[in-house]
């Protein structure tokens, strides 16, 4: 777990209050498709609200998100945030919606009390999600938040439900000591 | 100090998470890994679940015989996908190894028939990848939802669970005829979405367990199913009734094994308390958008109808039927009306043969689908039209819940759409003849 990039620096982008995951995040037509292939879901992230995201987000960039983000708990916009590397910051979101991310292996934290007045689209964010540290390195801000809780690291740092039942299936399957 | 062998009070549905999660206590926020009494994934994510787990090399189980693979999103397969995913279905239940596969055309409603198959009883904990599954707390039982992660649940038996924190709901007072619990359904979801400066709860339901109290024997076991269903739409994670005798009764004549009945602590620790007078309420309906869009159906009662459809997980029990049945009994659908009657499960569908239901339906001109999910499930069959209205027992009502956007959705009670069906149009169930009939 040592080597997982819990900290990340990028540009955030921010978004308003109450931004649903169909059509906020991700088209509905994606999510009734089930579609889960990281590669298809990329183009289309925050496509109806901002087109082109996918082609300025870089690994790194945080969304930074007011109250209530990523209402309805479908996973298909956070397993284009995990491929893409984005990381997640917002003042509250569903808890089904926070357990979606982390199960696709988001970097993700919750419970921000008022981070969207601390930064605006376009400036250089420094986050640890471990520690639940945010920093503005445009504004010299510096706020504790609280982190990702403990028992649920593993699970981000595996990538995901997935990366989680990988390593499980190989202790599994490991030989006996 | 209550008369529990706790420390501290809990409540149900604590109780419950904690034997299965084998401790003595358990805390909201805390996060425990409960073992199931059995889980349930349904027909329209086995592919994922098991593409995800075949991927990984692991094709067992850690216990098929705890696993319920049930068919009601898709009964018809009335597309080429849908074929082909019955035919996966099927592949995937032999390859796993699960005896418990309830196929297209058997057991109906995966919320619906498992509570009258007796695998369902009070106390009763499990996993299901679909939100619905809290329709179970009407029974005494708990179930969690975890949606794509039924895979983690499916190869190791359990998943994390953060011990939700609950919020009490007294009921005081009784409805009235023809007043539902349907109609009490739609009126609580209104109240959980606004603030008290707007007339509402003014509390967070998201991701609590909303638990019923008070004057709750009124509410034989379809409606407190029926409770159960719009507080989910509102986010709750789960809703519970502590089960009346009657109840636990209903259960012992069916249950698959043996079980223990829960009920909250006196001391148990709520995050809010709160009281519902319902003497008053009238019938409701839900205006088109969401089911908490709740009205007072006579705000729009004459409004014509193209479609109408009883069934789904809040309202697909036998009771259900059968009091849509009282008001369609020696009627007839009106003329442009098309009326769809999904039972929650096949035998339902039997029973509605054997006691005369399925001839005053048919004889009515309603159509009968085969028991599960009906047009409620994204909209795969009996559909609506553009411009059509549509009034349903459905869970939810959003644009395009069932066919085209800009169709009008409403919700009622089952009575209600069934007294809307004959006239032709949105019709209050305490003004035509079948009422007075049943009063």
């Amino acid at each position: 777990m040592t080597e997982f990039g819990w900290v990340l620096k990028g540009r955030c982008y921010k978004l308003g209050h109450d931004v649903p995951h169909p059509g906020g995040v991700i088209p509905n037509r994606l999510i009734t498709a089930r579609e889960m292939d990281p590669q298809k879901l990329i183009p289309h992230l925050f496509e109806e609200t901002d087109p082109g995201f996918h082609e300025r987000a870089k690994a790194g960039d945080i969304i930074v998100a007011g109250r209530n983000f990523g209402m309805g708990p479908k996973v298909n916009g956070y397993i284009a945030m995990q491929a893409i590397g984005l990381g997640i910051v917002c003042e509250s979101m569903p808890f089904l919606a926070y357990r979606a991310a982390i199960g696709c292996g988001v970097r993700v934290l919750t419970d921000c009390f008022n981070v969207t007045e601390l930064c605006d689209t376009g400036d250089e964010l420094e986050v640890d999600f471990q520690t639940g540290q945010f920093i503005n390195r445009t504004r010299d801000i510096h706020k504790e938040y609280p982190p990702l809780p403990e028992t649920l690291q593993e699970i981000v740092a595996l990538g995901g439900n997935t990366g989680w039942l990988k390593r499980w299936w190989q202790q599994q399957n490991a030989p006996q000591p | 100090m209550a008369d529990t062998e706790h420390a501290v009070g809990m409540t149900a549905v604590e109780k419950i998470l904690a034997r299965a999660s084998g401790v003595a206590d358990v805390k909201p926020g805390e996060i425990v890994y409960p073992v199931p009494d059995f889980i349930v994934i349904h027909d329209g994510v086995v592919t994922a679940a098991k593409r995800e787990l075949d991927a990984l090399g692991i094709t067992r189980l850690a216990d098929p015989d705890k696993v319920v693979m049930v068919t009601d999103h898709d009964v018809l397969y009335t597309n080429e996908l849908a074929v082909k995913r019955g035919a996966f279905n099927r592949r995937a239940a032999r390859e796993w190894g699960v005896k418990q596969f309830f196929d297209a055309g058997q057991g109906g409603h995966g919320h619906i028939f498992p509570m009258e198959q007796g695998m369902v009883t009070p106390g009763t904990l499990y996993f299901d990848n679909d939100r619905h599954c809290t329709n179970v707390g009407g029974i005494g039982a708990a179930a969690f939802r975890v949606g794509t992660e039924i895979s983690r649940v499916l190869a190791t038996g359990t998943n994390w669970i953060m011990v939700p924190k609950t919020v009490r709901l007294n009921i005081t007072g009784r409805l009235q005829s023809g007043v539902y619990a349907r109609d009490l359904g739609f009126h609580i979801a209104r109240q959980l979405r606004y603030g008290s400066a707007d007339g509402g709860f003014g509390i967070d339901i998201d991701y609590r367990v909303l638990e019923f109290a008070g004057e709750l024997e009124q509410f034989n076991l379809a409606a407190r199913v029926s409770l159960c269903s719009t507080p989910t739409e509102m986010r709750a994670i789960g809703v519970f009734f502590p089960p009346s005798d009657q109840i636990i009764d209903y259960a012992k004549a069916r249950a698959a094994r043996p079980f223990t009945p829960m009920f909250s602590d006196p001391d148990a620790s709520y995050e809010a308390r709160i009281d519902l007078d319902v003497s008053t309420l009238e019938p409701q309906v839900a205006l088109p958008g969401a089911p908490h869009n709740a009205a007072n159906l006579s705000s729009v009662a004459g409004t014509r109808i193209d479609h109408a459809f009883i069934g789904s997980c809040g309202s697909g029990m036998w009771d259900d039927l059968q009091l849509a049945a009282s008001y369609l009994k020696g009627q007839k659908v009106a003329p442009g009306v098309r009326l769809l009657i999904v039972p929650g499960s096949e035998q339902s569908t039997r029973r509605m043969l054997r006691d005369g239901l399925m001839q005053i339906f048919i004889e009515a001109g309603a159509f009968v689908l085969p028991a599960g999910c009906g047009p409620c499930a994204s909209g795969r069959t009996g559909l609506v039209h553009s411009g059509e209205v549509s009034i349903s027992t459905a869970v939810g009502n959003g644009a395009g819940r069932f066919g085209a956007k800009d169709a009008e959705l409403f919700l009622g009670s089952p009575a209600t759409v069934a007294a809307s069906a004959v006239r032709g149009c949105i019709t209050d169930p305490r003004t035509v003849v079948a009422f007075h009939e049943l009063h």
